[in-house]
């Protein structure tokens, strides 16, 4: 496999994890959406580590995956949140108290 | 602080305190006589410090100055505020003070029956009064003299005003308050002209030729309106609307005079500018005998009065033009005491017979021999009778005035001194003396004690107040002491006094009602109200239209510009709020964006 395989595996993850993160309206759909896109980085990581020789790369992966877990329950938190305060329905079209 | 600065500012602060008192303290006004007392209790505190103040000074205390900085800007002032004892200073704070307290006493009797909040109003007013002359006196230059200045305006216009329900007493009280502030324009700019030429507003500065010219000009504007000379005179007349004794405090002794100790205090500068001196000398003369004549006139006892303060006041301006500064300024002291009693004899009448008519008077002599005896008393000294404080001042001011402009102004102001005496005569016969005209002058009777306590205070200083020619000139800064002299124009002043009230007699005396074709004529002028016109045509012609044109420049030009401003925001803010969607996607969109753009920019770079 080689590095251009990578970077194109990669970058179809991310983009799909955009198209999700833009036309999903479940909170739960975006989350994963926003998994695929760091994951889509994860690769691109191991890749280029492998590719310039050294562990750099997987030890910047591992971290980024640590990080996502935490971004992940924040996320999850937020989605139950949701769930509860509107009317036992998590719609992110719907929670529009924000708007101007 | 020293012994004088503590009197001067006892003498300042205790009105002001009165005035705030009642002001602030609505029960205390409300009930009426709790301000009476509190107003007239700071009255004699402030009389009682002033005294002193001016007993030290003829004791020979110093001269003393007493100021703070006022408007700063950086490390310098502009200006400064404080007290400054002098002669002049503590002189004219004993004649005010003094006047007013007499003044307030006398109201006590004469506003009786007014509702108690009018009541408490009334000394409120006064004490603000008295607060805001007593600002003007003590000046330490010419910028806190105009705070003062402006402060009596507005308790002149408070006070004329003070029967606000009364249409005629409301017009008055504008009108006053409009023709002094346009003459006030004058004070304001010459301060600035000052200004400009020395950085200062003292008193005693030097100036070129030309600058002492133009000042001394626009303050003589500004004391042409706030002394009633011609052709400024006509809102005093108007302003007689007031209660009595406000005439005889304000518009008589002390407010009015206010022109003339301007001038008294600029006497420095006034004496660079022998060109605003000639004007002064010569509408101050013109003025006396106008005003002298329309009081010929006048069938309204106050009218009279205020007409021939008119007069008196062109006498002050003519002696301060001709640079005879004791005769201008003791004259002002002589006419406070003369004139406020007049007028509280005027209001003591008026009071009984409920009508301000002389020809509704008639043989109060009998009835109210008090009230009579003190305005005699009155119309004697202001006739410049021998022997009554009147006539050492008026013979001080001819003094000064002789042989100034071909003696013309001396000659009118002579005549002048005679036509007085008429007039006073003619109100003393029609009013006092004959048989009553009405049924209310049947029934007059003396006031109580609190209106003939002052009338006798008064009589006493008109009667005797020539005493004070000799310490009071003193004070002013004479070097030499006083001394009168026998000289042509007393002879002459004196005869014609006496001819006067002879001449009044041969027409008005034991009930006759001869009218002398003169005043028939001086009638015929005085009914086509010329000056009057022209102001009003004046007001009507330009000052309406140019206000109308700025009204709609204002309104459509200034405002349009503003509404746009404000209508563009509010257009923009509506906009720029449907960005905000609230829903989160789009926001991630943007974000994405951004970077893309950002990458973009990076690439191409």
């Amino acid at each position: 496999m080689t590095l251009s395989t990578c970077i194109l595996l990669a970058t179809a993850l991310f983009c799909i994890g955009i198209f999700g993160l833009l036309s999903r309206r479940q909170p739960i759909a975006i989350l994963l959406s926003v998994e695929l896109m760091a994951n889509a980085a994860n690769i691109v990581f191991v890749a280029f580590g492998r590719y310039r020789g050294g562990t750099t790369g997987q030890i910047f992966a591992t971290f980024s995956i640590a990080l996502t877990v935490a971004e992940v329950a924040v996320g999850l938190a937020l989605v139950i949140l949701l769930y509860r305060s509107h009317h036992r329905e998590a719609r992110l079209d719907r929670a529009t108290e924000m708007h101007g | 602080m020293t012994r004088s600065i503590t009197l001067a500012l006892v003498t300042l602060l205790a009105p002001a305190g009165a005035a705030l008192l009642a002001a602030a303290i609505a029960p205390l006004r409300k009930r009426g006589w709790p301000a009476a007392a509190l107003c007239i209790l700071a009255s004699v505190a402030s009389f009682g410090a002033a005294a002193m103040l001016l007993l030290d000074q003829l004791g020979g205390a110093q001269h003393e100055a007493w100021t703070a900085p006022w408007l700063e800007s950086g490390s310098k002032a502009i200006a400064e505020i404080g007290i400054h004892v002098d002669g002049i200073s503590s002189s004219m704070l004993a004649v005010v003070t003094l006047v007013a307290l007499c003044v307030q006493v006398f109201s006590l009797g004469y506003m009786h029956d007014e509702e108690p909040p009018a009541f408490g109003r009334y000394f409120a007013y006064h004490a603000l009064f008295l607060f805001s002359m007593d600002v003007l006196v003590v000046a330490p230059n010419l910028l806190q003299l105009f705070v003062g200045w402006e402060l009596v305006g507005v308790t002149s216009y408070l006070l004329i005003g003070f029967y606000f329900r009364k249409p005629s007493a409301a017009h008055a009280a504008v009108k006053a308050f409009w023709v002094t502030k346009f003459a006030d324009m004058g004070l304001l700019f010459g301060l600035l002209v000052l200004f400009t030429a020395t950085g200062s507003f003292g008193w005693d500065a030097k100036l070129s030729p030309g600058v002492a010219t133009a000042v001394t000009m626009l303050l003589f504007f500004a004391v042409v309106g706030k002394s009633a000379q011609f052709p400024l005179h006509v809102w005093l007349p108007d302003a007689m609307e007031g209660p009595t004794p406000v005439s005889a405090l304000l518009h008589a002794a002390t407010m009015v005079a206010a022109g003339v100790f301007l001038v008294v205090r600029a006497d420095p500068l006034f004496a660079q500018a022998p060109a605003t001196r000639a004007v002064m000398l010569a509408l101050g003369a013109g003025t006396a005998l106008f005003a002298a004549l329309l009081a010929l006139v006048q069938n309204d006892i106050k009218k009279v009065l205020a007409y021939s303060t008119c007069s008196q006041l062109g006498y002050m301006v003519a002696a301060l033009g001709a640079g005879s500064l004791v005769g201008g300024f003791f004259h002002l002291t002589t006419h406070a005491f003369f004139k406020a009693l007049l007028f509280l004899c005027a209001g003591s009448a008026i009071h009984a017979v409920h009508s301000n008519e002389i020809g509704k008077m008639g043989g109060l002599a009998r009835r109210m021999p008090l009230t009579a005896g003190a305005f005699i008393v009155g119309a004697l000294a202001l006739a410049g009778v021998p022997g009554l404080s009147g006539f050492f001042s008026k013979d001080l001011v001819l003094e000064g005035v002789e042989g100034k402009l071909g003696s013309v102004p001396w000659a009118a102001l002579l005549f002048t001194a005679g036509l007085t005496a008429f007039y006073m005569g003619r109100v003393i016969f029609v009013a006092f003396f004959g048989e009553a005209s009405s049924e209310e002058a049947k029934h007059a009777h003396e006031p109580g004690w609190s209106m003939r306590g002052p009338l006798v205070v008064l009589a006493a200083l008109a009667l005797a107040g020539g005493a004070l020619a000799r310490p009071f000139t003193r004070l002013y800064g004479e070097r030499e002491p006083y001394a009168f002299h026998f000289g042509t124009s007393s002879a002459l002043a004196a005869g014609l006094a006496l001819g006067g009230f002879a001449l009044a007699w041969v027409f008005y005396g034991d009930g006759r009602r001869t009218v002398p074709a003169v005043v028939t004529w001086v009638e015929g002028v005085a009914e086509t109200r010329a000056i009057n016109r022209i102001y009003e045509t004046g007001f009507r012609s330009v000052t309406l239209p140019f206000a109308a044109a700025l009204g709609w420049i204002d309104r459509y030009v200034v405002d349009g510009l503003i509404n746009i401003s404000a209508w563009l925001t509010l257009e923009a803010g509506r906009g720029a709020r449907k960005v905000q969607t609230g829903y989160a996607p789009d926001y991630v969109l943007a974000v994405l964006v951004g970077v893309a753009g950002v990458a973009a920019w990076a690439v191409i770079q």
